[in-house]
């Protein structure tokens, strides 16, 4: 498997193409949340993280759950107004005790 | 001997009840707007979203008595709201969850590798000013099958625990990261994918097995 080992030039592409068979992506592919949310067993960590730097396929597909995982966390949620707020709890407590 | 006065019952009643409408209004005002937040990320739409908090809060009001304070209010009322999302949902008679799998995520084409609008370099908080990116982004979540954007809002959009989550929704905390990770992989595929895959044909060139085959 081509090992990157130099960073150098600045351009993106492999240098060699990438193999691995689809079973062995599934393999990584499961992993990928544990190892972005730092749950990975060590010796697994290193191991992905060793693959991680030879692929740049799979480096640019962690970079970019990553940052959809970022995403996720900072979605802006609408408030609800102050008016809204007081009309849904009349109308709960009107419910709740209902005459 | 001295029997229990039949009047004094709609004294206790009424105490008991102003008590808890005074700690309801408490847990309303502490909570409305956190379960507003989380409404608004299971059903995505605001009419839906308020149905959902007053059903939430109603149940809370009605089962108040019966909180014993050995989980956290927020959990409490977080495992209410699923429950009554769930209810609601089969009363619209939606067709059933599908169930993700690992394969259907692995990338098909160059494109899909990466975010299709790049947020390099930017914080989350700088990349979601962009109106585009928020809007792909709530479309891909309202995409996910319930059960799994379920999970989602509860751990990376609300912050619980896997064990939390667990709790809430009745999985064991492997099962949660499971469904959390099919989640997230979802997403990621719609943010990059967008538009990507209509114009191009899939499995030609699969870029994680070039010459795997």
């Amino acid at each position: 498997m081509a090992k990157r080992t130099t960073t150098r030039s600045v351009q993106r592409k492999p240098a060699r193409p990438h193999r691995h068979g689809k079973g062995r992506c599934v393999a990584i592919l499961q992993k990928l949340s544990a190892y972005i949310d730092d749950e990975l067993p060590g010796t697994l960590c290193e191991e992905l993280r060793k693959h991680l730097g030879a692929c740049p396929n799979c480096e640019e597909f962690v970079a970019s759950l990553r940052q959809t995982v970022a995403l996720c966390q900072h979605q802006p949620a609408p408030a609800l107004s102050q008016a809204e707020r007081a009309r849904m709890r009349n109308d709960i407590l009107r419910a709740a005790r209902p005459r | 001997m001295k029997t229990p006065a039949p009047a004094k019952q709609p004294a206790s009643v009424s105490r008991n009840e102003a008590r808890t409408a005074a700690s309801f209004d408490a847990l309303y005002r502490d909570h409305v707007d956190q379960m507003y937040r989380f409404a608004t990320r299971l059903c995505g739409e605001p009419e839906a979203a308020k149905d959902l908090v007053q059903e939430t809060f109603l149940n809370a009001y009605r089962g108040y008595q019966t909180f014993r304070g050995d989980a956290q209010v927020s959990t409490w009322l977080y495992a209410i709201a699923a429950r009554a999302c769930s209810r609601m949902r089969r009363k619209r008679k939606g067709a059933p969850d599908r169930e993700l799998s690992l394969e259907e995520f692995i990338p098909t084409s160059e494109g899909e590798l990466r975010l299709q609008i790049p947020v390099d370099g930017l914080s989350p908080e700088e990349a979601l000013q962009n109106k585009e990116l928020r809007q792909a982004l709530d479309r891909a979540i309202a995409k996910l099958p319930k059960k799994y954007r379920m999970v989602l809002a509860l751990r990376d959009m609300e912050g619980l625990s896997a064990k939390e989550v667990g709790s809430i929704v009745g999985l064991n905390e492997r099962a949660v990261k499971s469904r959390l990770h099919r989640a997230r992989l979802f997403v990621r595929r719609e943010l990059s994918a967008q538009g990507i895959a209509t114009s191009e044909p899939s499995h030609n060139g699969h870029p994680f097995m070039q010459g795997g085959h």
